[in-house]
Order: structure tokens, then sequence, then C-alpha cells
């Protein structure tokens, strides 16, 4: 497990893929925050937390596609699978190298609060919530592209299956708004993945939802284990 | 040390390997012979842990492959067909690597890794990046990875293949030395590499074994019929006429004319008798120069075809 976190965690800065995505997400967060923050002399932290969310839909197939897809594509997969390495460790070592190039991203947040925090009052207390919570919706939204791509061996057609998965579900939580339907309302919110984060920005962290979006990591975690042994199968 | 008993595995309906058994003793090196498309892969790949049979049971070092993977996988060393290289990473970070992933467990991981690669020669190579090696050293570099830890038991997937004339006998060679300490399966679809390297012979088409044997016996299993190319100067007409003439002479087939004024042909004889001294005779009698005389090679088209035709037994099984 530590090797493959290792040997994927030096891939992503070995070839572009690690700097474009932490560039894209920064660049578009500076705007974000300049605009938010700096220009409305605001040290409101939560609006800017709900972006990095928003912005999560469209650069986390950058950091997933490759993940399996690569591995499928130049049959490396034979030596990670006939290695003596649970399938799962494989998995897991993969996904935490995603998961630390995107810490990579949330280190750099850190100066924004450095500058909320010499013009204004930032809420210490809202600002942990906002970093555990957006740590968990990170670890679900790239466990569901690594368990994308390892259903294919095309890396752009894991990107963008990706991102029509996360787009969809990012409408689904507008899906139920004309239907004046309690249960369906409900059902959508028990599912969503962003609604849920409007109690957190409030400053609300309930376990519940914390422990929905660390739910949806495993589970395709989980799934992304079996889908891969399936394979043998077949 | 390997041990395989009924494995079948099915793509579909199809069968990629049909119920084969067979059992590789401790420091044998052994050939798997086969077509493209014959089995071999499949089977080396079930052997590894890499797929799954769909009935039957892979043991190595007597741990079933699929009953406890991990202990089982840390006695192999595998080389799939196509070497399984990190493109965009240095030979060194590359051969580190494989040493993680396998929780290898040598005195000096650097002392280790250098052996292997003064081993299989690719110490010149070490700094460079895999993407930019030729298929040689790509192949070579496969080889190392499936050193790394010594493994007792090696499996290489065609493990020439690619390599240059030269390379062949080095790799041969170094497949030769390594065999001394371990038990290794290969497979080829070439002929000669099993008799120089394999202490034994399994051959396989269709996903059936239909020979299992040595390189020698199965040669003198195989060629029951003797055939011998000749080149022989003089009127090809006259020339077949003279040959035919030979007792024990079955069949005379005209194959070229590869030098000027004289033809080849193919002389097919009785098994048992050996025409080389009749033949010289009664063609120095009529004035007609013998050149060239060599066994004819035998393909492994041939030794299917033959192997096939000797065991029927084979094809009613196969209706069953």
């Amino acid at each position: 497990m530590l090797a493959v976190f290792k040997r994927d965690l030096r891939s992503y800065f070995t070839s572009p893929l690690g700097y474009v995505f932490i560039a894209a997400f920064l660049a578009v967060l500076n705007a974000y925050f300049y605009i938010n923050n700096i220009l409305r002399a605001s040290s409101d932290v939560a609006s800017l937390f709900g972006f990095i969310r928003f912005v999560l839909i469209f650069t986390t197939p950058i950091l997933t596609m490759r993940l399996f897809s690569e591995e499928f594509k130049q049959r490396t997969d034979q030596m990670l699978f006939t290695s003596p390495n649970s399938v799962f460790g494989i998995v897991f070592g993969k996904f935490i190298s995603a998961l630390a190039v995107f810490t990579v991203v949330i280190i750099f947040t850190l100066l924004y609060l450095v500058i909320i925090a010499a013009y204004g009052q930032p809420n210490v207390k809202q600002v942990i919530a906002n970093y555990i919570a957006i740590y968990c919706v990170a670890a679900a939204f790239i466990s569901i592209g690594l368990f994308i791509s390892s259903l294919t061996e095309n890396q752009l057609i894991s990107a963008i299956l990706s991102l029509a998965i996360f787009l969809g579900l990012y409408l689904l939580d507008y899906s139920g708004i004309g239907m004046n339907n309690r249960i369906i309302n409900n059902f959508l919110y028990a599912i969503s993945m962003f609604r849920r984060y409007e109690n957190i920005s409030r400053g609300v962290l309930a376990i519940s939802d914390l422990v929905y979006y660390v739910s949806v990591a495993s589970v395709f975690l989980f799934i992304t284990t079996r889908v891969i042994e399936k394979k043998r199968w077949s | 040390m390997i041990e395989v008993s009924h494995l079948t595995k099915k793509y579909g309906d199809k069968r990629g390997v049909d119920n084969i058994s067979f059992k590789i003793n401790e420091g044998e090196i052994v050939g798997f012979l086969g077509p493209n498309g014959a089995g071999k892969t499949t089977t080396m790949n079930i052997i590894t842990g890499y797929l799954s049979a769909t009935s039957g049971v892979a043991k190595v070092a007597d741990i079933d492959v699929l009953e406890d993977p991990i202990a089982a996988k840390k006695h192999i060393g595998y080389l799939p067909e196509h070497p399984p290289l990190y493109l965009d990473m240095k030979v060194s970070e590359y051969l580190d690597f494989v040493y993680e992933l396998k929780r290898a467990d040598t005195p000096n991981r650097n002392d280790h890794i250098s052996e292997i690669c003064e081993l299989v020669g690719i110490s010149e190579v070490y700094n460079r990046v895999c993407k930019n090696l030729s298929k040689g050293y790509r192949q070579r570099v496969g080889l190392a990875q499936a050193l790394i830890g010594n493994p007792e038991v090696l499996i290489l997937d065609e493990p020439t293949v690619g390599l240059d004339p030269r390379q062949i006998v080095e790799i041969r060679n170094v497949i030769k030395e390594l065999g001394k300490r371990r038990t290794i399966i290969l497979s080829t679809h070439i002929l000669s590499e099993v008799e120089q390297i394999c202490e034994r012979v399994l051959v396989i088409d269709k996903g059936i074994i239909i020979a299992d044997d040595t390189p020698e016996d199965l040669a003198a299993h195989v060629s029951g019929e003797h055939k011998l190319a000749v080149r022989i100067a003089g009127p090809q007409r006259n020339i077949i006429q003279t040959l035919r003439s030979i007792d024990g002479i079955r069949q005379v087939t005209p194959l070229a004319n590869r030098e000027k004024d004289a033809f080849d042909f193919l002389v097919e004889s009785h098994p048992k008798i050996d025409v080389r001294k009749p033949m010289f005779n009664a063609l120095a009698k009529a004035g007609y120069p013998l050149l060239m005389v060599r066994p004819h090679d035998m393909s492994l088209e041939d030794i299917f075809i033959s192997l096939t035709e000797n065991e029927p037994a084979h094809d009613d099984l196969k209706g069953v």
C-alpha cells in the first residue's frame, strides 16, 4: 500500500497532472477569495469552502482519471495484482495519493486565513469544522472518481464520465425543487452530496453528515476493490 | 513446487484452458510450448493469481493461489508477455518501487538490485527513463523486476521476444543460470529455445496439454519419419528418378532451385533405414554431385500435426 501510494504521488509530479490540478484549483479559488473576501472585506470562510466543494466537481476528474486506467493501458496492473498485496491495499494506496495532492491545495488555502486573520477575526471553530468537512467531501469525490477509473482503460472516458456523474449529483439537488413532495425531497436530501454541506457551512458539524461522506468514500473504495477482483473471473 | 490440477478457464463459451493438470518439481526448468492463443498465457496468469480459474486448483509451494494469494505470490516472480514498466520512471526508481511493492526481504536493498542489474545486463541504463529504452532493454528490465526478492519460482511469458539474436543467447544463458537454484516455467513458440534451455516440455494446444516430455524424447517421438533436405547438381528429372530407385526412400519432393544448375529436394525415407550412404553412392555413380544434406527442421506446426495425428484419443475427448 505504501509503495503504491509513493509511486502514484510521485507520478502526479513527474507528469504535468499534479501541477495542472493544483494550479487550476488555486487560480479559481484565488479569484473567488479576491472577489468574495477581499473586495467585500469579509472574514466569512463558509462560502469560500462551499466554493471549494463546487470546484471539486471539475477538478477531481483530473486527479482520478488515470489512477487505474493508466495501469490497465500500460498493463502494469499485471505486476500490481500479482504482487503480494491485497487488492484493497492497492486501491487504498491510490486513494490516499490523490487525497495527498488535494492536501497540497488545502495547505495553500491556509494563506487565505493568514490574510483574514491579519485584517479581521476569523471564526476559529467554523474554520476547523469546514476543514474537517471539506476533507470528507473530497474523500467521497475521489473515491467515486477512482471507481470510474477502474472501469475503463481510457483516461478520457474516465474523466468525462466522472465529470458527468459529479454534475449529475449536483443537479440532483435542484431536481426536487419543482416537486412539492416531502418524501422525494427528504430522499433527495438524504442522498445529496451538496445540500448536506450547507449545515456545515453554517458551522453545524453534525456527525451524521460526516458519517455520510465517509460512508460514500468507503462504499466506493469497496466497490472498486470488488470490480478489480471481478475482472479476474471474467 | 507447482501443482496444477484440472484447471479450466472459460471465456464465455470458449475454453481458454481445458482441464489441464501437471506438476513441476523444485529446480526444474519447464518450457510451455504452443502456438499463439494455445492457453500458455492464461495458464501462467492463473498460476500467478492474476486470473482466476473457472474450476480447478493451482498451487505454488503447496499454497493454493486462490485461498491464500498473498502468501503464494511471495514465492513467484512473474514476467508477463508485455513487460509491466512504468514509462515515466527511471529504471532505478522503478526497481526500487518493485522492491517495496513485493516487500522483498534481502539484507541489503542496493546490493540486491545492483546484483540483478548486473545479471540481466541493464547496469548501463540504470539511470535512464523507461520510456526511452528499446524493446530489448524493456524486456530485460521486466526480467529484473521478476527477479527482485529472490522468488523460488519464476514464470516467464515469452522472455526472448523482441530481443536481437545476441541478446537472445545472453538471456537464455541467464535463464539457465537462474534455473540452477529456481523452478522456472517459460513459455515460447520457438522450438529451438525449448531444446536449449528446458529439461522438460509441456506442449499445449487449444487449451489442452498434448505432450509432456523431455525435449529429446519429444523430438524423437515426433520425427517418426526421417526427412532430409538435399541439394544436388544436375538435371532435375534425372535426379528424381535416381533418388526414387534407392531402397528405403518413400517420397521425393522438389523444393526449389536456389543455386545455378542445382536443385533442392525433400527426401522422405522409412524411419528405420538410413538412406544417406546409399543415396550418396547412387548419386556419385550417376554423376550428380551431392552438394548438401541436412535434416529437415521440424517446425512447431509439424510437431502439432504429428502429435495430434498420433493421438486420436484426444480428439475423442474433445467431443465429450
